[in-house]
This record gives structure tokens, sequence and C-alpha cells, in this order.
């Protein structure tokens, strides 16, 4: 290979500070994860559940026309906020959830640190909290396109096909909690995926610990509580906990019969560590002492 | 100055890696020279603001390495001596990726990654991904990422490694160029001698975390010696032996030239009555340049 042209000229423009320096991470990881195989297909079957939500919701609002279909169990039609739990915290969606991180989430830390790019980042003028927010933006925006999005998008059509104001203001605080709800998953779910990206370079390792934890955890659980009947081993289940949260935010009965906040502590306290762990795992530069 | 370090000291728990380093870089191709361990690595990280120093302060472009290291980062492009990509994109938006962490506008950073991509030598490869480059289009890349935001000042850290000759030698022709005629000011890192004597004007030799000795290459290769290179045949025990006590250093090398630092003040006459009196063949007998390798070896104490 031979230098053809030594055609370097210096550049006229200014080098601005950006409003959002973390932004080019966040477009760059999103369009990196499209480019993954099985990924496209995967996210659009992701959306099933949603548009079977939004369909009852149609239903709901037509029952006469759907009568043939209905019969008497219209219960099941009712949209109240129940029906908003039901779409946030089945196990379904969750698992879904998880799956959708170990496409655009695996990756995200494992990959710079395998390849060494860390470096290049913090050799510009990025702060670790770009970085990080830079790539917890890119979950979050997978995570909101299955949370946050078809949630408001079905409170919004429930109004619209109801044509009138009587559902918002029977629940003025549901936008709230659906938002607060896709908050809380997309928070646990970026600091519960980076933690694990960054433990390890290679993807497909993080990927089975992403899957694995999450279910093992939901089989211990299963064990414990048929050995010992307590639902205190509720909290070692991920999805118990998210679930439980769910409930309570929902205005809703708790599945299991124990205190909400302690779900609550005990998400707290992985996305704590996690952020512990990040503060030490990622570093422009790995000091061997 | 581009960079002027004073006192910088750092530790790596018990082990002193800097140990009160002064440095006054001028403008140009600086080289920074060392062995292993010597600290260079450290300083440059140090530098960049990945590390802090434990003691001492230091300014790259008038801008201050504790308090200003964000500024600093925008001016001066870095080119690490890992090999470091991101898997999965081509080389026009790693690069161009680079350029908007540095901050320009996206279409600007993607027309400059061309024009950089171009400039090193990548213009038919850029767009395959990265995973499939050789060691030398690595090499190039980074150089090209360190370059796209037309910085002031690049840190290259061992920019020649893993190259074939033929690499070597354009990456070097490039660092020239970048250097003597782009008004872009180079410090480079390396272990090879002969490419900071052809690339750099000035150089800073580091030893155990201090300073050995820092200036032009052309001055610090006046080590107050005449050299010369000769070849013998016979006993040359008893021959070195003497030409020691005349305070003469020698340097065997493999291809059975005798290296000799002969004090100024001494004539080269006596090497032959030396020859004569041990009776010894000279066969090959050369007056020679000293070069930043000597100089090295005399400051840093090895071969």
């Amino acid at each position: 290979m031979t230098i053809k042209e030594k055609g370097y000229t210096h550049w006229d423009g200014e080098l601005s500070e950006r409003r959002f320096p973390w932004w080019p991470i966040a477009r760059y990881g999103i369009k990196l994860t499209f480019k993954k195989k099985f990924f496209k297909p995967f996210l659009m079957g992701s959306f099933i559940p949603a548009v079977f939500f939004l369909v009852g919701i149609y239903i709901s609002e037509r029952l006469e026309d759907f009568k043939f279909m209905t019969r008497e169990g219209t219960s099941f039609l009712k949209v109240d906020p129940r029906y908003f739990n039901t779409y946030f915290t089945n196990t379904g969606l969750l698992l879904m959830l998880v799956i959708i991180m170990i496409f655009c989430g695996a990756s995200l830390i494992s990959d710079d640190l395998k390849h060494n790019s860390l470096q290049l980042y913090f050799s510009r003028p990025i702060k670790k909290k770009d970085y990080f927010i830079g790539k917890t933006a890119v979950i979050v925006f997978f995570l909101s396109l299955l949370t946050l999005v078809p949630g408001l998008v079905f409170f919004i059509m429930k109004l619209v096909f109801s044509g009138s104001l009587k559902f918002f203001l029977a629940y003025p605080w549901l936008p709230i909690s659906i938002v607060g709800y896709s908050l809380i998953l997309a928070a646990f779910f970026s600091f519960y995926t980076l933690l694990l990206s960054s433990i390890n370079k290679n993807r497909r390792y993080v990927a089975i610990l992403i899957i694995g934890i999450y279910l093992a955890s939901d089989i211990f659980y299963g064990i414990f509580y048929e050995n010992f009947h307590s639902q205190y081993f509720s909290l070692i289940s991920l999805r118990a906990n998210l679930q439980q949260v769910g409930a309570v935010i929902f205005n809703q009965k708790t599945p299991a019969k124990i205190p909400w906040i302690f779900s609550f502590l005990v998400l707290c306290a992985i996305c704590l560590l996690a952020a512990l762990v990040l503060k030490k795992r990622v570093k422009g530069v790995e000091i061997v002492k | 100055m581009i960079v002027e370090v004073k006192d910088i000291h750092f530790a790596y728990g018990k082990v002193k890696a800097l140990q009160g380093v002064d440095i006054d870089l001028p403008e140009g191709a600086v080289g920074l020279l060392g062995p292993n361990g010597a600290g260079k690595s450290t300083l440059i990280r140090i530098l960049l603001g990945f590390l802090t120093p434990d003691r001492g302060e230091g300014r790259i472009l008038g801008y201050d390495i504790k308090t200003q290291q964000s500024v600093i980062r925008r001016y001066v492009g870095y080119m690490p001596e890992d090999d470091c990509f991101i898997p999965g994109i081509d080389a026009v938006s790693f690069t161009s990726y680079l350029g908007e962490l540095s901050g320009m506008p996206r279409q600007e950073a993607m027309k400059r990654a061309h024009e950089v991509l171009f400039y090193v030598g990548l213009e038919e490869s850029r767009y395959r991904l990265l995973e499939t480059y050789s060691g030398g289009m690595k090499q190039r890349l980074k150089l090209a990422q360190a370059l796209v935001h037309d910085p002031k000042l690049i840190f290259l850290d061992e920019p020649t490694r893993g190259l074939d000759p033929q690499g070597r030698k354009e990456i070097l022709e490039l660092i020239k160029d970048i250097s003597s005629k782009k008004d872009i000011q180079v410090l480079i890192s390396s272990h090879i001698l002969p490419d900071i004597e052809y690339a750099c004007s000035y150089v800073v030799i580091l030893n155990k975390g201090k300073m050995a000795a820092q200036g032009e290459i052309s001055k610090l290769k006046e080590i107050g010696y005449n050299l010369f290179e000769i070849r013998i045949k016979g006993e040359k025990e008893g021959f070195l032996r003497k030409l020691r006590e005349m305070n003469c250093k020698t340097e065997e090398r493999e291809d059975g030239i005798i290296k000799v630092y002969m004090p100024f003040h001494q004539s080269k006459q006596e090497i032959f009555k030396i020859a004569a009196e041990e009776k010894i063949q000279v066969r090959h007998f050369v007056k020679s340049q000293s070069s930043l390798e000597d100089k090295f070896a005399n400051v840093v104490g090895v071969d």
C-alpha cells in the first residue's frame, strides 16, 4: 500500500462543546443494534403483545359490534389500570425485554473492553458520565419502544376510541404511572445490563449471563417457595420484584404478600452495585499494579 | 513551549513510575525515549488526563493538565499503542464517529474522515469492516482517527509497532510530513531509536521514572568522543584493555566490528600504536558518526 497523495489540509471549522456529548455514542449504539442479525424480526415480533392489547382497547369500546366474538366473557376487556398493569408486568413482556437487552446491551461495554476502545473515547472531550449516558440511552431507547411508547399509545387510543375524557378524569394519574414504571424498568435493566457487560470482554458470555441470571433468580424463587412456603423468597426473583413494584405503581394488589418496599430496595441495591462496579471497571487506561 | 511539566510525580501503589520529571517541549516533532518501565506511557497518560499526578503541575498548549483536561483533549490527538477499534463498523464510520466525539458537526466529521483516510493511504479500504484490517492498516487507521479533528498536537505511542519495513517507512514519512509541513506538533513515544532520529528534531530520554536527558538531537549526539569503527585480527583482550586504560570506551558488535569512543584529546594514532604493541592486524578503520543510540546507551546505561 502506498501513500498516493499527501493531501492533508487543515479543517477550517470550530470544534464546539456539545450540549449532549453522549448523543453520538447513543446514535451509533442504536445504529449498530439494528445491524445485528435477527434483531429486526425479533423487535417486530415483540410488538405483537402491544398490538393485541391495542385491539383489546378498540374492542372494549365497540362491544356491541363484537358481541358475536366476546359473548359473555367481556370482563377481560375492561380497560382500567389493571389492564395496563397486566401489559407492563406480564412475564412474557419482561422476558422479551431481557432478550432485547441481549441484542442491544450485551456488547455495549464488553466490546469496548475487548477492543481497547475506552482509551479512544476518553482521549476525546468525553467524561465518564457522558459515556455511561450514551450507552444507557441505547438501552432506554429500545426499552421505551416496548414500554413507554405502547403505554402512552394505549392511553391516547382509549381516549380517541371512547371519544370522551371520561377515562382520563377517572384515572388522571395513569399517564404518570406509565412514565414512572417505564422509567423504573429502563433504569433497572440499564444498570443490570451494563453491569454484566462490564464484567466480561466476551459478548456471548455476557448474553448468557443476562438471560441466565434473570431466569435462575426465578427458578430459585420457585424452588425455595415450594420448600419453605414463604413469599419472602420472591425477593430473590428479578421478575417478581419488578412485578411487585409495577403493581404498586398501577395501584393494584401486589402478587406477593410482602411489603413492596422490600422489592423496591432489592432493585435499588442491584442498581447501586452496578454503579460501583461500572465506576471501577470503566477507565481510560487499565492500570496493572 | 507546547508542553511544560514541572516536578511530576506518579506512583502505581508502591511502584514509583515518575519521580520529579521536568519537561519543556518546543514546537515540532519531539521523541520520547526510554527503556521499558521508564515512565513514557505514564507521562503520556498524565498529559492526556487519564491519570492525575500525585504531585507537580503542567500545561499543554497553555492549558492546565489538572483543571482543563477537557479542553486539552479537544485540541490533542492520540494514537494509542494497543490495537483499538470499534467492531461492526467501517473505517469511515469509525473515523467520523471519533471526530464527532471530539466536537465536530456530523456532516463535517464524515467529510473530514474521508480526507484523513485518503491522507494515510486507506482510501481503497475505507468501507471495509475494521475486523478485516491487517496490523499495518490498523496503525494507519489509528493515525487517521488521531488527525480527524485537526488537532494542534498529537501523541503517538509506538506508531511503527508491528509494521513491515515498507509500512514503517511510510508511517514515518507521514509523521515527518505532519510535523514539518502541516503545523501540527508531534510527540512520539518509541523504543526504536532510528525512528525517533528520522522523524524528530528534539528528544526527551526518560530512565527509571526520571529525566535522563533532553535536547536537540544534533546537540545530544555530540557526546564528547570521537567514534571509530575497527575490525581486527588477533588476540583482542590485551588490545581492548589498553584502550580502556586510555579512557576509551569500547563496544563489540555481533558482526565483529569494535566501536571505540575516544576522548577528543587523544590521537587516533594511539590505536595503531597499541595494535602494534599487541601484534594485532587492523583490517578495517573508519571514523564514524555518533548516533542517538550512542547517547541513549550513554545516559541509560544499556547497550
